[in-house]
């Protein structure tokens, strides 16, 4: 072994040469990180889908600061390892900025690797936790779950006055974080909170579950998961007759929920920000158009457009500051006030928190279709 | 003296050891990750192949290196340094408490109690013990390998530590060959029956090619977890522990070249054809059937010596 | 009082597809000591085939019972084919070969069913329409039973007594038992081993479409991936029960589904799988040939 060091030292020296040689490009590389397959697959296309829109549009006018953009994409399949190792590759292959992902657990297990070598990142994700390292490199473009949750209690206790609120989650990070967020302004609000349960993503059977709750003859079932198995639990509460309300937080406003759930859909509530198709800006609706023009549908859900706004802020940065060093773009972003965004206006505070929120609560009819019913 | 298996270790260590000069840091990445599941599946392959276990729940001992390291450093402000030993103990002494009472069992029962053991491991993680393993999204943030000073952060000093870590293992593998152990599983694999009555315990060997296997997958889950500076659950899931498990057979049990190639099959493959992802594992399903049936004991079987006796066909 | 009841219609209904399941499993390992892995592949593919054989031929909105029972039996009949052609191509050339290269083209086997659906289908979530069964629910001093409940308990105890009686009472089920006690000796009595396997795998298969069937029209959705979780389960259930034996399957099958009802109902649904697995690893340690399986001694 100690004669092959000598070796080693050679190799390592000769390597670094080469990388500090291949560092002057001449194209901007822009990474998107996202679950292009997998469970969230609509949503991780819609992702890529929409930044090669808008990076297209921007190389369609000569790129930025005279040089082309070009999108490295890596499928992170929602998991969080799969998005450890995206980084990497994303790190390894040099883009100035990393788009996503759209779970909060991919989001956060990405972070360290990026902010460790100075790449942004802007992501959709909402939890709370995503924001606490302060780290200088991560912008949300959405709003986060403790909005969400304020906006719920406020729901709950002055507007529906219900007395025995039952609170579900999934394991995830992001639907453990918006349980938690809930309980706590409910908390602040002297909501009563009969009861507390995790279900299993992905195990289809919750009667077990939801017969233990039916004991305990709620007001109202806030679920707090993904519409994959919210969808399921309101067809099992209905089955099992539990004369609960159902209250599904913002990922359950999802086309697949309103078919899983059949017939037991009508008379569910769901709490979300406005849907793509209501957004009132003109940017929003030329940019709709343009996706539709591109690939003949609609984007999955608001949750890429947020992403979008992610994107246009870091090249707004870029443009305004015309540097390529992402401290200097950081700054910038930081400083923007009131950026005219696809999903309203945009304004990031110091910890790259998404300062606004504007949620509503849609009540599902028989035709499946959405009666805002709070605002 | 040179045996056949030690000139292709010789090869391989050389071509391996220069392999960064001619790479960028993407492919570098690729090659380490190569070279930990490397060592992984060379300690699958002590409890499979060696000692003949139906060992289907590996990835747990690879996790729980991990995941000594990722808590130990995050939750407890340990260098990463100091984690290894911890790293590869404590894997070790989870080898001996599981399999003591189950080691006896026939081989597909033991199949299932290992699936079984992965299946906990995974829920104790999925539930977060104790507020220490950080539930589904796992231990983010893990710290790059410090020493006097020194920060040994980029890809060419991973892939050398990795690098180190495989040499380790299959210096161990070539000293366990010569040894009693060696001995002893030569003569169990001929015939354990015959073996048994002459003092050989089997339950002894077999449990000590157990511990070992899981300190080395140990060791190989910390280089793991600093690579990717991230762990989480679905890492060391029962599907990660059936890849260990097929690599070894696919690519030849107890033989040397055979348990490099099944690596490479299914680890660094998939990486060159990233293309094609949707399709690939319907590819790796029917490789995987094409290969037993045309070489039911591997690509690269042993040809001689310490052959595994469930290799051998059943004379009927 | 009702909580508990409730606990157990809950049980025994998931219990009763655990235990159709588990038949394949338990059959399969009895004539040719093989854990077939893709089983539970098997079962979520006919929930697909299913899916696409009522929406394509009968057009959503039919909830003619006859129309759904020929759903069933076309279904069950296309994946009995599979089953055939699994064990043709990945099984039968590798019966003398090492058991565990068999064990490895299985697990390959059950990668090649579980992606050829996922590129069919594709890997979001399918749907079943919500009128394949009435939507009537009887409420009987405050257990809720519904009408899918009752088809599922009903035709699985149906299925299970028929075939009970098939391996026990024709002359088919003797041979079949002949050939999982000795292949050599059932060879010379002139036992078409070929065809006894066969026969084991067009009954396993179907049953475990009947199950595949039964999950889609309970939960609704399903995915490409979810035959592995139900496949586990029911593996297990095989073992708890003695694999290799019927009778075993069937009680191990109703008994994980009780103990699983009762642990998430009473005890933590956090930690349901990590319970189903000691509970495993007990019998394993104190009973390894299961509830009902017997102690053979092993031949020198």
């Amino acid at each position: 072994m100690t004669k092959m060091f000598p070796k080693f030292a050679a190799s390592l020296a000769v390597c670094t040469a080469l990388v500090s040689a291949s560092v002057a490009a001449d194209v901007i590389k822009i990474g998107v990180q996202a679950p292009i397959t997998g469970q969230y697959a609509s949503e991780g296309q819609s992702i890529d889908n929409g930044v090669r829109l808008i990076v297209d549009q921007f190389n369609a006018k000569g790129g930025i600061l005279g040089k082309k953009i070009e999108v490295v994409s890596c499928d992170d399949q929602g998991t969080a390892q799969q998005a450890a190792i995206c980084a990497k590759k994303l790190v390894n292959e040099g883009v100035k900025a990393v788009i996503g992902s759209y779970t909060s657990g991919a989001t956060e297990a990405a972070q360290t690797t990026y902010f460790r070598a100075g790449i942004l990142q802007t992501s959709d994700g909402t939890s709370d936790s995503l924001i606490t390292h302060k780290y200088w490199t991560f912008f949300r473009n959405s709003f986060p779950n403790s909005a969400e949750a304020e906006y719920t209690a406020k729901y709950f206790v002055d507007g529906k006055k219900y007395k025995k609120i039952v609170v579900l989650s999934d394991y995830s990070s992001y639907s453990t974080d918006l349980a938690d967020s809930v309980v706590k302004a409910l908390k602040a609000k002297n909501g009563n909170i009969i009861y507390e349960g995790k279900i299993k993503s992905g195990t289809q059977n919750f009667t077990a579950a939801l017969t233990k709750i039916k004991s305990m003859d709620p007001d109202v079932i806030y679920y707090s998961g993904y519409y994959t198995d919210g969808g399921l639990l309101r067809a099992q509460q209905i089955q099992l007759g539990i004369k609960a309300d159902f209250v599904g937080g913002d990922s359950n406003d999802n086309p697949d929920f309103m078919k899983l759930a059949g017939g037991s859909a009508e008379g569910t509530f769901l709490i979300n920000v406005p849907t793509p198709d209501i957004l009132p800006y003109d940017i929003a609706k030329q940019f709709l158009v343009d996706y539709k023009a591109k690939y003949n549908m609609m984007p999955a859900s608001i949750w890429s457009l947020m992403n979008i706004d992610g994107l246009r802020a870091v090249l707004n940065g870029m443009e305004t500051t015309k540097s390529e060093d992402t401290k200097v773009i950081a700054a910038a972003m930081h400083k923007l006030k009131d950026f005219p965004g696809i999903t309203g206006p945009v304004t990031f505070r110091e910890d790259g928190e998404r300062l606004g929120g504007g949620y509503m609560t849609y009540e599902v009819q028989a035709d499946k279709s959405y009666k805002i019913v709070y605002k | 003296m040179m045996t056949k298996t030690s000139m292709i270790a010789l090869v391989l260590l050389i071509f391996m050891g220069f392999f960064p000069m001619f790479v960028d840091s993407a492919w570098l990445a690729v090659g380490t990750t190569f070279l930990v599941f490397s060592v992984v599946a060379f300690s699958q392959d002590i409890i499979l192949g060696r000692a003949g276990v139906f060992h289907m729940g590996h990835a747990l001992f690879f996790g729980l290196g991990a995941y000594t390291t990722a808590i130990l450093n995050v939750q407890f402000g340990w260098p990463i340094l100091a984690t290894w030993a911890p790293s590869v103990l404590i894997p070790m002494v989870c080898a001996f408490l599981l399999a003591g009472p189950i080691i006896h069992l026939k081989g597909d029962y033991l199949l299932v109690a290992t699936i079984g053991f992965n299946i906990i491991f995974i829920q104790i993680l999925e539930n977060d013990v104790f507020g220490l393993t950080g539930g589904p999204n796992g231990i983010f943030g893990i710290d790059i390998v410090r020493l006097f000073g020194i920060q040994f952060a980029s890809q060419t000093y991973m892939y050398y530590m990795a690098f180190i870590l495989l040499g380790i293992t299959l210096f161990i593998m070539r000293n366990l060959d010569k040894s009693k152990f060696g001995r002893a599983m030569f003569y169990i694999n001929k015939d354990e029956i015959a073996a048994q009555s002459m003092g050989i315990s089997i339950r002894y060997y077999k449990l000590y090619a157990f511990i070992l296997g899981a300190g080395i997958a140990g060791a190989a889950g910390s280089m793991f977890s600093v690579q990717y500076s991230a762990v989480s659950p679905e890492a060391f899931n029962v599907t990660q522990s059936i890849m260990f498990f097929t690599i070894v057979l696919v690519g030849g049990s107890a033989s040397l070249p055979g348990v490099l190639i099944g690596t490479f099959i299914m680890f660094v493959l998939p990486e060159v054809f990233r293309e094609f992802a949707t399709a690939r594992y319907l590819v790796f399903g029917l490789a995987m059937i094409l290969t037993m049936i045309l070489r039911p004991r591997g690509i690269w079987p042993v040809k001689f010596g310490n052959i595994p006796s469930f290799l051998k066909k059943d004379v009927k | 009082m009702d909580i508990f009841l409730q606990q157990i219609v809950n049980g025994l209904t998931i219990g009763s597809l655990y235990a159709l399941v588990a038949l394949g499993y338990t059959m399969v390992y009895g004539v040719m000591r093989l854990i077939n892995f893709a089983h539970g592949d098997l079962v979520a593919l006919s929930a697909f085939v299913g899916l696409t054989v009522y929406t394509q031929i009968f057009g959503e909105g039919i909830t003619s019972l006859v129309a759904v029972i020929a759903v069933f039996m076309f279904t069950a009949a296309i994946i009995a084919v599979v089953g055939v052609l699994l064990e043709r191509l990945a099984y039968r050339p590798l019966r003398t070969a090492p058991r565990l290269s068999a064990v490895v083209s299985a697990l390959g086997a059950g990668l090649v069913i579980q992606n050829a659906v996922m590129l069919i289908w594709g890997p979001n979530m399918k749907i079943f329409p919500s009128e394949i069964f009435p939507s009537t629910i009887w409420e009987i001093g405050g257990i809720v039973v519904t009408f899918t409940q009752v088809m599922i308990l009903g035709i699985s105890a149906m299925l299970m007594v028929t075939l009970f009686f098939f391996i026990n009472r024709t002359k088919m089920g003797t041979a079949i038992r002949a050939v999982a006690i000795d292949q050599d000796a059932a060879k010379l009595m002139g036992i078409n081993v070929n065809r006894i396997i066969m026969v084991i795998f067009i009954i396993g298969s179907a049953l475990g479409a009947v199950a595949g069937l039964f999950i889609g029209a309970y939960y609704r959705g399903i995915t490409f991936d979810m035959g592995w979780m139900y496949g586990l389960n029911a593996f297990v259930a095989a073992i708890m029960g003695g694999i290799g034996n019927i009778p075993g399957a069937m009680l191990g099958g109703l008994l994980l589904g009780l103990f699983n009802a009762m642990i998430t109902g009473y005890i933590s649904s956090q930690w349901a799988e990590t319970f189903t697995f000691i509970l495993l690893i007990v019998i394993l340690v104190f009973r390894p040939t299961g509830i009902l399986g017997e102690t053979v001694a092993e031949k020198v």
